[in-house]
């Protein structure tokens, strides 16, 4: 360090006793009025300050009173309906593959080469097989509604959205930006973590994160449908089975929504008060998108990420999940000695020992969730001709069987309806978190993500419980 | 057995979050109020001398709220200490007593620019939470706060900082006679000697922080106007005056619109930015175009009417209601 | 505009267009080129007609938080092109600004493409103002065009170019129009052919040009050969730490050497480094 060095940093600071506070502003100041002074020079025939016609109608009509909201809720129906449609063909052709075809022969190709059974079991049934439930679940809506997503904001449609919410999520101590991540949440949670980067404000930015969790990502639309219907759908008369299934999984998407709110405010309010806030937003001009390019980007990009995750997060889960259940100590699996551990606490919240075994394994992916709920239910109720063994998840195809399966399991409407509260509710999945500890860089607000709403899912599920005993809906 | 299980959970969750302010928590058990005494009686000696004011036992019990045996007690600690030494009746700092006063209100003003610029806290908060936090801080945390904030030269009252070595100006500003007929300004120094001049700055009541325009200046004297009055300094009094330039607050608020006078399709011209939108949320604004002689037009609104898109230099910017009312247009 | 030569040149059969897109393929490059721009100006669109990596480019501030990086050869020489945030200034505290400062900086880029929105041009001047303080090695990438020509705007692009002292390119970046030019462009500043003079300095207020003046003397002395002098004393004023750092670390002392010996046309040690 040299002394003429300090010297220079020492007349700096001089210098800045000297200049005063408004050194910046003039700075900024100057500056512009140079780049105006330019622009006039270099631009020639400067265009009409008006905005093209079609872009300012366009404006009206997304940003008008009567219309604003309508086309925003119309679009937001066709990107879910396209999503779920769209997704069922590739979907059931990927279970078929991987899980019909596959499956089976890799199977006997280890037998085959003699590996021994527990190998062989930990292999396929264990690793192999929750890695091809997570692909073929999550692969298709991801390939299709983030490509869908995009072109709506290269198309500069989501800023709007973002402009026209931003009052509701004010009032929560939120940015309007947010409305965008919690859609996007709609899809994959891990994704719209990253997404939060488009919120400059450090504090709303932490909301949004923290808070992610209530949008329900595509790993758990399956567990919410599934639900509803069979607990449910199943109280209504046969015909309007279907209306009322889908009106429950909308309830459920509307209570998520309302603790979105909810713990935006408690958050501004709370930990987050001091923090800095400030808002930016810029509306971009509508640029026509560039369908077939981000068609092809989007599905690289997710694609990947869809298989790292499987493999970083999914194998490893897949492997514990056949080792609880085929490690026996005293005769009895290691699955069963748990799930008889939590049955007390799972009962008292309106869930059982099974739910919450089948969640803290199942933590890397919620898609595994139904079928490890459905194995160990198997497992723990020794139901003959179900399933394929220990450890083995598997799906029935009819909604009828499994239904079957979890009354046996010893389950009630009570349990569907905290199921499906608690799907809602629970801890982000492992790769949400470590998005989460990845984009914040801390372990306190990484730790806060899952401790928030594991929380507030065991109070509501009480709560539920607490309310249904009451009523004597048991 | 459950219920239990149920509660501990919750309250673990508690428990851990207070655990993480345990930093801060143990500090404040370690702070030691004879100490919060002694830095206060240093900080205050330290204004007096800034100021060029006397300082007594009586203005330091005064200033702590001590009773004044309690006060002649801090300072016979402050003397042991070598900090502070007596002539008479007058109280000065030691060498070591300066420094350590510096390093406090180092941390003092620091702090406040940080709750000014990065946090929400309200404006009449931050005093009284750098009084405590100034005590608290090392200066090891008060460095990186430094950094962070891009060492800082000013807190928000307008005071200088002074640097981790202890340095601060002596005398800011620049001569009263240099400042043109129009122009604002803060005094920051008035020389007590001569006698006679200073009595007569005294009787117009010219102190540090005044805030005055320039009305004329000319070889014989200068005309300020100040709080309504108007002050006649010939150039002898005026030569023993020191000021800097006050551009704050630059636009008198009941006097000019905001953007949210603006109507849909209806334009103005940005004269300035209110002085309460400070920090990062003032730099935004500037850095999207929003400086003075730039013209905004309101654009487009929001479903709810709160945000409000102004087309700012080109680009569509949305700004909330909170934001608009801090731009002054003409 | 519009003529037949200019669409052939950008086919990719067309040998005249010499270039290869090298993706994310970035060893051993001869020529770091850095894109900077305000956001929503088409960056990640120019990046990728450079790169031919499929980035994806969007509507929205902060999209390109992480550096995106690609390559791309031209004339038998291998360029790395670093996608820098979009930021509408580089003054400010914010993580994006930052991250595009120090990389013009102390990234040292042989090229910094500033890409601007031909519909906007006085608001994006501010950042090409900016960079042009920082690094004497830059092109202008006047974006857009044809949307500037829907709305009726024309740019005398030479004579944006007197004023700035850096070649002013205008392309459409969707297409890939005037993208060859562009190339060129930047392969002439890159290899030394073409010497930019940027602008420097902005009409400063009095007693801000004295204190920038006096420390620039300073610095100018301390450190002969840097090219931004100026700028560093700024930067000091605002009490930037990075800058205050580099002055003590000596990070300042090499940069300038590095730029003393470019001056020399030493090309020689550019491509080491």
């Amino acid at each position: 360090m040299s002394p003429r060095h300090e010297e220079i940093l020492h007349t700096a600071d001089m210098l800045r006793w000297e200049l005063g506070e408004q050194f910046h502003d003039r700075t900024v100041e100057a500056l512009y009025g140079d780049a105006a002074q330019i622009a006039k020079k270099a631009v020639i025939m400067p265009g009409k300050k008006t905005r093209l016609n079609f872009e300012r109608t366009l404006d009206h009509l997304v940003t008008n009173r009567w219309t604003g909201f309508p086309l925003m809720f119309l679009l937001l129906a066709i990107v879910f309906w396209i999503t779920i449609e769209g997704a069922n063909v590739p979907s059931a052709l990927l279970a078929d593959v991987f899980l019909d075809s596959l499956y089976p022969m890799l199977k006997s190709f280890g037998e085959n080469i003699g590996l021994p059974w527990w190998l062989n079991g930990l292999l396929f049934d264990g690793m192999y097989l929750a890695m091809a439930w997570v692909v073929s679940v999550m692969l298709p809506p991801m390939a299709i509604f983030f490509p869908l997503f995009t072109l709506a904001e290269d198309f500069g449609y989501l800023p709007r959205v973002a402009f026209n919410l931003d009052s509701m999520f004010r009032k929560s101590g939120a940015h309007g930006k947010q409305a965008l991540t919690m859609a996007m949440g709609y899809g994959c949670n891990a994704a719209a973590i990253i997404s939060t980067r488009i919120i400059d404000s450090p504090r709303e930015r932490l909301i949004a994160i923290l808070t992610n969790n209530f949008a329900i990502c595509n790993g758990r639309w399956p567990t919410q449908i599934l639900i509803a219907t069979i607990f449910v759908g199943a109280l209504a008369p046969a015909h309007l089975s279907g209306l009322v299934s889908s009106l429950a999984v909308v309830t459920v998407v509307l209570i998520g929504i309302f603790f979105t709110f909810l713990v935006s405010w408690g958050l501004s309010k709370t930990l987050l008060k001091g923090e800095a806030s400030f808002f930016s937003l810029e509306l971009p001009p509508y640029r026509p998108p560039r369908i077939w390019q981000t068609l092809y980007t989007s599905v690289i990009d997710r694609t990947l990420i869809v298989l790292w995750r499987a493999v970083v997060w999914a194998l490893p889960a897949g492997a514990v999940i056949w080792l609880v259940s085929n490690i026996h100590i005293g005769g009895v699996s290691l699955a069963e000695h748990a799930v008889n551990a939590f049955d007390p606490f799972g009962i008292l919240i309106g869930l059982n020992g099974v739910i919450l075994l089948a969640y803290i394994i199942a933590i890397p992916a919620n898609e595994i969730v139904i079928p490890t709920v459905l194995m160990l239910t198997v497992l723990v109720t020794k139901v003959a001709g179900v399933g394929s063994g220990a450890g083995v998840m598997f799906e029935l195809d009819s909604e009828l069987a499994t239904a079957e399966v979890l009354r046996t399991g010893g389950w009630t409407l009570l349990t569907g309806v905290n199921l499906m509260l608690f799907s809602l509710l629970h801890n982000p999945c492992s790769t949400t978190l470590y998005t989460i500890y990845k984009e914040t860089g801390s372990a306190k607000w990484t730790t806060l993500s899952a401790v928030i709403p594991l929380g507030i899912a065991f109070v509501v599920c009480f709560v539920v419980a607490v309310v249904f005993s009451a009523i004597g809906l048991t | 057995m459950e219920i239990i299980l149920t509660i501990a959970l919750l309250v673990g969750g508690t428990v851990a979050g207070l655990l993480w302010r345990k930093g801060s928590f143990l500090r404040a058990i370690r702070r030691d109020k004879a100490r919060v005494q002694l830095e206060d009686a240093l900080k205050h000696i330290y204004d007096c001398e800034y100021n060029r004011l006397a300082c007594t036992l009586e203005s330091v019990a005064g200033t702590l709220a001590l009773t004044p045996d309690k006060a002649s007690e801090v300072i016979a600690r402050l003397n042991a200490l070598q900090l502070v030494t007596h002539d008479g009746r007058e109280l000065r700092l030691t060498e070591k007593g300066r420094d350590d006063a510096l390093r406090v209100i180092r941390i003092h003003r620091l702090w406040e620019r940080y709750l000014a610029d990065e946090t929400a806290v309200r404006e009449q908060d931050w005093h009284s939470d750098a009084d405590k936090k100034e005590h608290l801080l090392t200066p090891q945390e008060a460095g990186e706060l430094a950094k962070r904030l891009g060492h800082p030269p000013f807190d928000p009252h307008g005071d200088p900082i002074p640097t981790e070595e202890g340095v601060i100006p002596a005398q800011r500003g620049k001569p009263l006679l240099d400042f043109h007929a129009g122009e604002t300004l803060k005094v920051t120094h008035v020389e007590d000697e001569p006698e006679a001049v200073f009595a007569l700055l005294v009787r117009e009541k010219i102190f540090p922080d005044v805030v005055a325009k320039v009305a004329a200046n000319s070889r014989k004297g200068l005309e300020l106007e100040t709080e309504g009055r108007m002050i006649f300094l010939s150039a002898i009094a005026a030569a023993n005056v020191r000021a800097v330039a006050f551009e704050q607050p630059d636009i008198a608020p009941e006097a000019s619109k905001t953007l949210l006078s603006l109507r849909l399709g209806e334009s103005g011209r940005v004269i300035g930015i209110s002085h309460t939108c400070r920090g990062v949320q003032r730099r935004r604004l500037m850095d999207l175009g929003i400086v003075p002689g730039t013209e905004v037009t309101a654009e487009l609104q929001s479903v709810s009417g709160d945000p409000v898109g102004y087309n700012i230099r080109g680009a569509t910017i949305a700004l909330r209601r909170q934001q608009a009312e801090m731009v002054f247009i003409e | 505009m519009k003529n037949i030569p200019e669409q052939c040149e950008v086919c990719p059969v067309n040998k005249q267009a010499r270039l290869v897109r090298l993706g994310v393929d970035l060893s051993n490059y001869d020529f770091a080129i850095a894109l900077a721009g305000n956001p929503n100006v088409g960056k990640s669109t120019v990046f990728n007609s450079l790169t031919g990596l499929r980035q994806h480019t969007g509507n929205w501030p902060g999209k390109t938080v992480v550096r995106a990086e690609g390559g791309y050869s031209y004339d038998n020489k291998r360029y790395k092109v670093v996608d820098l945030p979009g930021t509408y200034s580089l003054l400010s505290t914010s993580s994006d600004e930052e991250v595009a400062r120090d990389f013009i900086l102390f990234g040292k880029p042989d090229v910094t493409v500033i890409v601007v929105d031909a519909t906007r041009v006085e608001r994006n001047m501010n950042l090409v103002l900016q960079v042009l303080q920082i690094t004497d090695r830059a092109v202008v990438c006047l974006n857009l065009i044809d949307e500037a020509e829907r709305h009726g705007i024309k740019i005398d692009e030479r004579q944006l170019m007197r004023e700035l002292g850096v070649p002013v390119v205008p392309v459409i970046a969707r297409t890939g129009e005037g993208v060859p030019t562009l190339l060129r462009n930047i392969a002439d500043v890159a290899t030394g052919a073409f010497v930019c003079r940027p602008r420097r300095g902005w009409t400063e207020s009095g007693s801000l040009k004295k204190a920038v003046d006096t420390l620039a003397e300073k610095i100018g002395n301390e450190f002969p050969g840097l090219p931004n002098v100026r700028w560093v004393a700024l930067r000091l004023l605002e009490g930037d730490q990075r800058i205050i750092d580099a002055i003590r670390s000596g990070e300042l002392t090499s940069l300038a050497e590095r730029a003393e010996l470019q001056k020399k046309g030493d090309t020689q040690y550019v491509a080491a480094s």
